[in-house]
């Protein structure tokens, strides 16, 4: 009851009910094999009435805990008619889930301390982007497949109701300075996700066009890795620096 | 000649793109005994482990593997315009762990040992390639059963599952104090 106000903590911190309760359990430096179940209980309790944006899901995993806590208190106060042999302390497994959670914790720690060792060295397979196309086996697609891609990209952007608003201009010519800046920066362009980041159709008709004049053009390259894969366009590599 | 087996070993692993195992390079290499090979093996990882250069040895997944040095990576991230790479989320990390520590196991042991469900990680995981369904068990509804895989072993850079934290390990953590981050 003394601290309880100075601990304001959103139970959006905690993993679960067996965090929050870890977390309850060394705070009041309690023993973990011998948890007085009623103050823990209030406690826990509390928490909850804190809460102020849970949702339904997480909410009843809190909840399931509660009144399991509830459940274990009152099975420590009801004398017994019948000593089951086996029947210990209502709290064993508790304790034993709460001390498995306990090492999983810790354990993530530990892998957390590798991974971030391991996230900064590089391998080789790390390396897609760097990759010209000439190196990798893809097969070049046809205008009218990129026609086609691009059809049905539009009719699905209409469904999600596109409205064209404003009115402004797009010169073939930026568009295309666009696109190729684009290319030199990234390696390569993802069609689907090029032109499903376009604002208006408008600006994704400019855009198509200047794609096809590229094409045509032979300033840029548009390949599948297989049939039926992604359309990824790529520069030309003479046409690079 | 055993110079040379070293040389072979490095430009092997060179080409490798999964880490390669000793065992694959004593399968292909018949001609030099399995020692030697060994040997040769050892005093390349110990090269570069001396001799700092950019990349080095790492023996992950059972196998070794060319990698950069973690200190060149804010270089590295700028050659490839590459941004940081994402970490785990704590709880995908958690319950990757617990079915590292439990496999095989199944949706609701994973659930039960973390007191939440844990549906929405498990997608994730799969997605990143770091669990993998092995089979169904057989009992009342046929749950889906999960297992850790290579690339999980690679990505903490452990050589095999008996290389995740011991109990010591663990103990030692609980008694410092284990909070994360």
């Amino acid at each position: 009851m003394e601290s309880s106000q100075s601990y304001q903590i959103d139970l959006e911190v905690f993993q679960g009910p067996l965090d929050l309760l870890l977390f309850l359990i060394k705070k009041k430096k309690i023993d973990i094999h011998n948890i007085p179940i009623a103050s823990i209980t209030k406690e826990y309790l509390r928490y909850l009435d804190n809460k102020k944006k849970i949702n339904l899901e997480r909410e009843s995993e809190f909840l399931l805990m509660a009144a399991l806590l509830i459940h274990i208190k009152s099975r420590m106060l009801l004398p017994r008619e019948t000593y089951e042999e086996e029947e210990g302390d209502p709290r064993k497994t508790l304790v034993e889930r709460l001390l498995d959670y306990e090492n999983i914790k810790a354990a993530c720690k530990i892998l957390r301390e590798k991974e971030a060792k391991q996230i900064k060295k590089w391998k080789r397979t790390a390396l897609p982007r760097s990759v010209s196309f000439q190196e990798l086996d893809f097969i070049e697609v046809s205008l009218f497949d990129v026609a086609e891609v691009f059809f049905k990209l539009m009719l699905r952007k209409e469904k999600d109701g596109i409205r064209v608003i404003k009115r402004k201009d797009f010169s073939v010519k930026e568009k295309k300075q666009d696109i190729i800046r684009y290319l030199k920066n990234y390696s390569y362009l993802d069609f689907l996700e090029y032109f499903g980041s376009q604002k208006t159709l408008e600006e994704s008709m400019v855009a198509f066009f200047c794609l096809l004049e590229l094409i045509s053009e032979r300033t840029v390259i548009a390949v599948q890795e297989s049939l039926f894969h992604r359309i990824k366009v790529w520069l030309r590599s003479e046409v690079k620096e | 000649m055993k110079k040379d087996l070293k040389n072979i070993i490095e430009a092997f692993i060179f080409v490798s793109i999964d880490p390669l195992s000793l065992d694959k390079i004593k399968d292909i290499l018949k001609e030099f005994p399995d020692k030697e090979i060994e040997r040769a093996a050892a005093e390349l990882t110990e090269y570069y482990s001396e001799n700092k250069r950019g990349i080095t040895i790492i023996q992950a997944s059972g196998g070794y593997l060319f990698a950069t040095q973690n200190e060149y990576d804010v270089y590295i991230k700028r050659l490839l315009k590459h941004e940081k790479k994402q970490k785990l989320s704590r709880e995908s990390l958690e319950t990757l762990s617990t079915i590292a520590y439990h496999q095989p196991t199944t949706l609701a042991e994973i659930s039960a040992i973390r007191g939440v469900d844990a549906s929405h990680c498990l997608k994730t995981l799969l997605e990143k390639k770091l669990i993998k369904i092995v089979g169904r068990k057989k009992s009342p509804g046929k749950p889906l059963i999960y297992r850790t895989t290579k690339h999980f072993l690679a990505y903490f850079e452990l050589n095999s599952l008996e290389d995740l934290p011991s109990k010591e390990e663990i103990e030692k953590i609980i008694a410092e104090k284990y909070e994360e981050e």
